[in-house]
């Protein structure tokens, strides 16, 4: 599904990553632990093909697609637009009404006006609609209630069938919950 | 059971669609920001008003400057048009997402361009009344002048876009923009003015015809080079 | 052996080049000095022994950095990236040479330092788009992106010359009544100024190939100090 190679990444002087070997198998959960500054956001954009290593290499299968942390929209657009948009920017089609009932999201409401929470959960149907092989995602349970947090984890369930997914997270206990290993990076 | 939201390929795939839906989406963006198309139409307004009360009140010597006069505000409305093609991406951090979509790259910087032209070539329009106005320029010529003003356009705004999305994520890239840019489309320049001197002035058609020549040959460049290259820049 | 693949100091080719063309610079002096004055303008034309020379130069060197940021594109080798910003720095040089003693000479030949004619105008054009080159070069700090963005201006300025030259060349045709006469510039080569023409012109070639090799030493030096 994903392998990465002796990978090196290095921004101006800083080497944030050094020497990483690393292999994901299809259907696998994978999380990223590790403190602030560690590296865990550059590692997973490189899995994701935004950076490319300074040394070593990525091997990738499929699509990926990668959720930051806070995620990002366009203000002004409203969710229906937005997917829609995003839908036809990747050449797919999708029950966006019924993605959005399920996460308990307003169509015509401008993303300016939604909560943390709110985004948060729409970024994963997102997800959800975009259904990529390699769901990469950035502390994703943060602005989550209860609610929200349930969602997610069957949202990982759904991104397990699909191919498989690495989420950096501080939260331990959806590291327990949701995956079958865990990668500790430590600060340099 | 639970309906299904996992996506499937759509029937219309990738193709000159999404090019489109970018431009307009981008424009429909812009609409709603307002800052950006606000700015652009003040400055315009401005310039062409403060160049004609600078170089007149005589006709003789409005009509003279007109074609130089036209083609300067072009050239700065372009420049500050092509901060916008990615400055909504980068405030919302949205550029990424673009990146991340299937087929490559080069869809990207067709649809900022198309969305570039699509704001272009309506306020090139709108430069060519008030210049009319302000430097009596024959309105007859409008739709010749304006195909002109249209050749050049895309050539600057082929290597705008380019420009403005390598350096949107860098810092000083206000300062970066304009020099980069000045030195590249300074035949742009030349011959859209010599153009539309030439349109004005009456001169035969072959040899206005040959600086529109040159205007194609520019924006073929430009635009597959600018094409092949965005890829390879909008990495990390 | 490893000294072989990542040399310390300049290896004896740079140091053949520099030399030869640092010994051979007096020699171009005494030739470009010791030839007879032109029909025209006399001693003033001797400046031709370094303008054109130096533009010859700048232009040679900006095309080795086209042609070595098109390399860098398609092979990603970051030694490309270091043989491309060399040339353009010591083309830089060369092309900021040719472009004040263009001045210097314009002044009392035409009477103006300076004149919209094509290559001039090219030439300060090519002049500012490498400027462009160091002044981004200088923005980016991740070394990757550097070196792709910079590849990408070489490439992006270096096709616009022949453009640039076109409409110049015409739109400086169109002015039928000149206000400077270009043919009381024009030089008629005796062939001793000739031989010393081309003399000065192969020491700079010497000159410049020793440089850019050893400026892109400095650079692989520089780049394996950021590495450790």
């Amino acid at each position: 599904m994903l392998r990465l190679e002796a990978v090196s990444k290095r921004f101006g002087r800083d080497w944030v990553l050094k020497d990483l070997t690393f292999t994901l198998a299809r259907g696998e959960v994978v999380a990223l632990l590790g403190p602030n500054g560690s590296g865990k956001t550059t590692l997973l954009k490189l899995m994701a093909g935004l950076l490319k290593p300074t040394r070593g290499r990525v091997v990738r299968e499929g699509r990926a697609l990668f959720l930051p942390n806070p995620p990002a929209f366009h203000r002004h657009l409203t969710a229906r637009e937005h997917l829609l948009y995003d839908l036809a920017f990747h050449g797919r089609e999708g029950d966006w009404q019924g993605a959005l009932a399920r996460y308990g999201l307003p169509e015509d409401l401008p993303l300016a006006a939604f909560s943390s929470g709110m985004k948060k959960r729409l970024a994963l149907a997102r997800l959800e609609l975009l259904s990529p092989d390699l769901w990469l995602l950035d502390e994703p349970e943060t602005a989550l209630d209860t609610e929200g947090r349930e969602l997610l984890l069957k949202a990982l369930g759904k991104g397990r069938k699909g191919g498989g997914v690495v989420l950096a997270t501080h939260d331990r206990a959806l590291a327990e919950e949701a995956a079958d290993r865990v990668l500790w990076l430590g600060a340099a | 059971m639970r309906a299904e939201t996992r996506g499937r390929p759509g029937k219309g795939g990738l193709g000159v669609g999404r090019v489109w839906l970018l431009a307009l989406r981008d424009l429909r963006l812009e609409v709603r920001d307002r800052a950006g198309v606000l700015s652009a139409l003040t400055f315009l307004a401005v310039m062409l008003f403060v160049m004609a009360l600078a170089l007149g009140p005589e006709e003789g010597a409005l009509r003279r400057a007109a074609p130089g006069v036209l083609w300067v505000a072009l050239a700065f409305l372009a420049t500050l048009l092509s901060t916008r093609a990615f400055a909504l991406e980068v405030e919302d951090a949205t550029l990424d997402d673009l990146l991340l979509t299937p087929g490559g790259k080069e869809w990207v910087y067709f649809g900022k361009l198309l969305f570039q032209m699509l704001l272009l070539l309506p306020l090139s329009a709108l430069a060519l009344f008030l210049a009319a106005g302000l430097f009596y320029l024959p309105l007859e010529k409008a739709l010749t002048l304006f195909l002109t003003l249209a050749l050049g356009g895309l050539g600057y705004a082929s290597v705008a876009t380019f420009y403005a999305g390598l350096l949107a994520r860098l810092r000083g890239r206000e300062v970066l923009l304009p020099l980069l840019l000045f030195s590249l489309v300074v035949p742009v320049v030349l011959a859209g003015v010599r153009a539309t001197v030439g349109l004005l002035e009456g001169f035969p058609v072959a040899e206005v015809a040959s600086w529109w020549q040159l205007l194609l040959v520019f924006d073929l460049v430009y635009l597959t080079a600018g094409a092949l290259l965005f890829p390879l820049v909008m990495e990390g | 052996m490893l000294k072989a693949a990542h040399p310390e100091r300049p290896d004896a080719l740079t140091w053949a080049f520099l030399g030869l063309g640092v010994l051979l610079l007096p020699v171009g002096f005494y030739l470009a000095l010791s030839a007879p004055p032109d029909v025209n303008q006399g001693y003033l034309a001797r400046i031709m022994y370094l303008h054109v020379p130096g533009a010859w130069l700048g232009y040679l060197a900006f095309f080795v950095t086209f042609l070595y940021s098109l390399l860098y594109l398609f092979r990603q080798d970051p030694r490309y990236d270091r043989v491309a910003m060399a040339s353009a720095e010591i083309g830089l040089v060369f092309m900021g040479l040719a472009l004040v003693t263009g001045m210097l000479w314009a002044r009392p030949t035409w009477g103006v330092y300076w004149t919209w004619e094509p290559r001039l105008t090219t030439t300060a054009i090519l002049f500012a788009v490498y400027v462009g080159y160091f002044l981004l070069r200088g923005a980016i700090e991740d070394p990757e992106l550097r070196a792709k963005a910079a590849a990408a201006v070489g490439v992006l300025g270096f096709i616009n010359v022949p453009i640039s030259y076109m409409s110049v060349k015409w739109w400086r045709s169109l002015h039928q009544t000149q206000s400077i006469d270009l043919t009381t510039g024009k030089i008629h080569m005796d062939p001793a100024m000739l031989q010393a023409l081309l003399f000065n012109l192969l020491v700079f070639t010497l000159l410049y190939l020793g440089f850019v090799r050893f400026r892109a030493l400095v650079a692989a030096l520089e780049a394996r100090k950021e590495e450790a």
